[in-house]
């Protein structure tokens, strides 16, 4: 039997937009009231929500985080975090030389770079710590420095190599990720399959990283054409006879050039979340997943739409678009001894995303 | 009914028939019967169209029910079907969470404010001096100091010493005058600097038709750098950004709405500064017995160039002084009548060549 023929659509996502989006106004509305201090309980009630619409098998994820550990977290971040931050963005400048103010705050940046990574690696072990299915709690082993680390090593590659390392560190950071993360005590595997990990990346990476000129030239090209339709022939008047013209054609080519950048990227993105998927093992049941171009597009469109014009407030709204894309074209082939999985023993942290919150590193639902 | 149970050891369920009793549910399960009261149980499934008990204390049990069958759970046991059960926080929570932000929010308003001159006077030089060589970096960056002025300096600096002297200013020592040039923008504007220095451009030179007009400006400037103005606005805005950044950090829109909500404020706080300048200012008008006439004369010539340029203040960078007719009016009160000029015709001529300005007034108004 072919692993074709073994896939089955074990995932579902029963979440409805409108149900999201009412919890997701009720939260906007209270962060409102509370001048955003509610976000603790806005994020875990959101969390609640989508994971609980994640169907397995026929049983849901559950999120059992709680605001306050979350509320905890921020707390621990205020000194930890928050305090170092004032010295050096606030008091510093004032109160050293001007050069001890610049090598100070470029030294900051310096450590932030893996200090995110280390953030979001927590985060992640925070969130999956937090998530049951079957009463089964995942979570995420290894150490967030080796990660932060690993991370910023290859973020250094990606810089010299004027990005081409890309996909290599998305499917290395994928693999210290996946390799860490736990159902219970049995371990997520990130399997080498015999082909090259990035395998069906690079064309469509390369189509991405030269996205900026296309786009930049198809967006000059359709503001010509613009003009000619609507101005017609005759002389080019300049900005300061028609500003709102030019305005709104600056305007308008901006936008199309987004729009280009976002749809040239979404091939690449497309063929290293359905690799990734390929390469992940749960007691040797694969995954699959169907990612396509043009949807993938659309749900990202949809998506930072939402967030433009809600200012950020219903940015859950776009996570929950996103989880609910993966989850309905995740498909798994074979099946985990799920009665050999037992129950996980490894400690979660009992504080939230510190970090994590510091660096605002998620959409208000989580890491997916 | 019909249910089923994981037992929170292995990533599976077992069907079970579970009885709905009077203060607690029963199952037999493999490892045997289960009884669970209705008491110690929590809702799981946040309203999912399925019903998943578990136990408070949690163990990983879980036990799902038929969405069917909430009627009946919900009869036994409706605690179970509140809110609070799924999770939801309780209006006491919500309360605590809005009370705690608007009591922060208030201690910031409040607070920051009441705090900025106490702390601004803690402020060491040393601390003042390199705040000022920032500034003086952002102003080299759209302006450059007259060198060819030293004498229009001088004359500036003389008139401010003379200001000083009839009010017995603390800083007196340490204040001096720079004239700017700001070739390619209108910027009729002075303001003082955390080192005690003042900065006049050369727009606002040329703008003045009376050596008493530049006098009342150089007043207020020494009366911000008396009571410590400068620093006091520098504490309020490191104070607003470091509330805003740590309590309200990483919030999106809720943080923008919070700094716009932050610079109103602080238009404010620094609207009240001006009026205990200018109030100020004057008593050093009169100490040194200079008519402030000439100080409401370019209130209203301020007035007129903003409404010229279409708005309702003349856009300024560094400093606030909105042109008003109600800060007119009151230097009016105090004008006196017969003064000498504050500036002899010689030295009058000489500081309006500053930056090669014309040596004789615009007679526009």
């Amino acid at each position: 039997m072919t692993a074709e023929a073994q896939s089955t659509q074990a995932f579902s996502h029963s979440g409805k937009f409108f149900d999201v989006l009412g919890l997701a106004l009720k939260n906007a509305l209270l962060s409102i009231l509370s001048l955003t201090l509610y976000r603790f309980w806005a994020r875990t009630s959101m969390r609640r929500r989508v994971w609980s619409r994640v169907w397995i098998m026929g049983d849901s994820l559950e999120y059992t985080g709680k605001a306050g550990e979350l509320f905890r977290g921020f707390l621990i971040a205020l000194p930890t975090f928050f305090l170092p931050a004032v010295f050096v963005f606030y008091i510093a400048p004032f109160a050293l030389s001007r050069s001890a103010a610049g090598w100070l705050l470029f030294g900051f940046y310096v450590v932030s770079v893996p200090l995110v990574s280390a953030a979001r690696y927590w985060m992640r072990r925070y969130q999956l710590s937090r998530t049951r299915w079957r009463g089964i709690k995942l979570g995420l082993a290894g150490s967030g420095w080796s990660f932060a680390f690993a991370s910023s090593g290859w973020t250094v590659l990606q810089i010299l190599s004027l990005g081409w390392f890309t996909p290599a560190a998305r499917i290395n950071r994928a693999r210290l990720l996946w390799s860490n993360a736990r159902f219970g005590d049995q371990a997520f595997e990130f399997i080498d399959d015999g082909e090259s990990p990035q395998k069906g990346m690079w064309w469509p990476f390369a189509l991405g990283w030269f996205a900026f000129p296309l786009a930049y030239f198809i967006s000059l090209l359709a503001v010509f054409f613009g003009y000619a339709v609507t101005i017609g022939g005759g002389p080019m008047p300049s900005p300061s006879d028609s500003p709102v013209l030019f305005v709104l054609l600056a305007l308008g080519a901006l936008v199309l050039m987004f729009l280009l950048m976002v749809f040239f990227w979404a091939p690449y993105n497309a063929a290293a979340m359905n690799r990734i998927a390929s390469l992940i093992s749960l007691d040797g049941a694969r995954f699959r997943l169907r990612a396509k171009t043009f949807s993938l597009f659309l749900v990202n469109i949809a998506g930072i739409l939402i967030w433009v014009f809600s200012l950020g407030f219903l940015a859950p709204l776009a996570g929950f678009l996103q989880v609910r894309y993966i989850i309905a074209r995740l498909e798994i082939i074979g099946a985990p001894r799920f009665a050999e999985i037992g129950q996980s023993i490894a400690e979660a942290p009992r504080a939230g995303e510190s970090l994590g919150e510091a660096f605002d590193l998620d959409m208000g639902v989580g890491v997916i | 009914m019909d249910a089923r149970y994981a037992d929170g050891r292995a990533a599976v369920t077992a069907s079970v028939i579970c009885e709905l009793g009077a203060d607690s549910l029963t199952f037999i399960a493999h490892s045997g019967q289960q009884t669970w009261p209705y008491a110690d149980l929590a809702r799981a499934d946040d309203g999912n169209r399925s019903i998943v008990l578990r136990l408070k204390r949690d163990t990983g049990e879980r036990l799902s029910l038929d969405w069917e069958s909430r009627a009946e759970l919900c009869t036994a046991a409706p605690q179970l079907f509140r809110a609070r059960a799924q999770g939801v926080e309780s209006l006491r929570t919500l309360g605590l969470v809005v009370a705690a932000a608007w009591s922060l929010a208030i201690a910031f308003i409040v607070g920051i404010p009441m705090a900025a001159g106490p702390i601004a006077n803690l402020v060491p030089a040393r601390y003042r001096a390199q705040i000022a060589l920032i500034s003086w970096s952002q102003i080299d960056a759209i302006a450059q100091v007259c060198h060819d002025s030293d004498d229009g300096q001088k004359i500036l600096d003389d008139l401010a010493q003379r200001l000083m002297a009839g009010a017995n200013v603390p800083q007196r020592e340490e204040v001096w005058v720079s004239i700017l040039s700001t070739p390619t923008l209108l910027y009729p504007n002075a303001f003082a600097l955390p080192d005690n220095s003042i900065v006049v451009t050369d727009d606002l030179i040329a703008m003045a038709q009376h050596p008493d007009e530049l006098a009342g400006v150089i007043a207020h400037e020494i009366a911000h750098i008396e009571h410590n103005h400068v620093m006091k606005n520098i504490i309020r805005s490191i104070g607003a950004g470091i509330f805003f950044d740590i309590v309200f950090g990483g919030a999106g829109a809720g943080q923008a709405i919070a700094i716009a909500t932050v610079n109103l404020a602080s238009l404010r706080f620094s609207r009240e500064d001006e009026a205990d300048a200018d109030a100020r200012g004057l008593q050093y008008l009169a100490a040194a017995k200079i008519d402030a006439a000439g100080f409401a004369q370019l209130f209203h010539r301020m007035e007129t160039l903003a409404k010229a340029l279409g708005g309702d203040e003349v856009p300024l960078l560094l400093s606030s002084h909105p042109a008003s007719a109600a800060r007119a009016r009151a230097a009016e009160a105090q004008a006196g009548r017969g003064l000498a000029p504050s500036l002899s015709d010689r030295d009058w001529r000489i500081l309006r060549q500053a930056c090669g300005g014309d040596p004789e007034p615009t007679q526009s108004e």
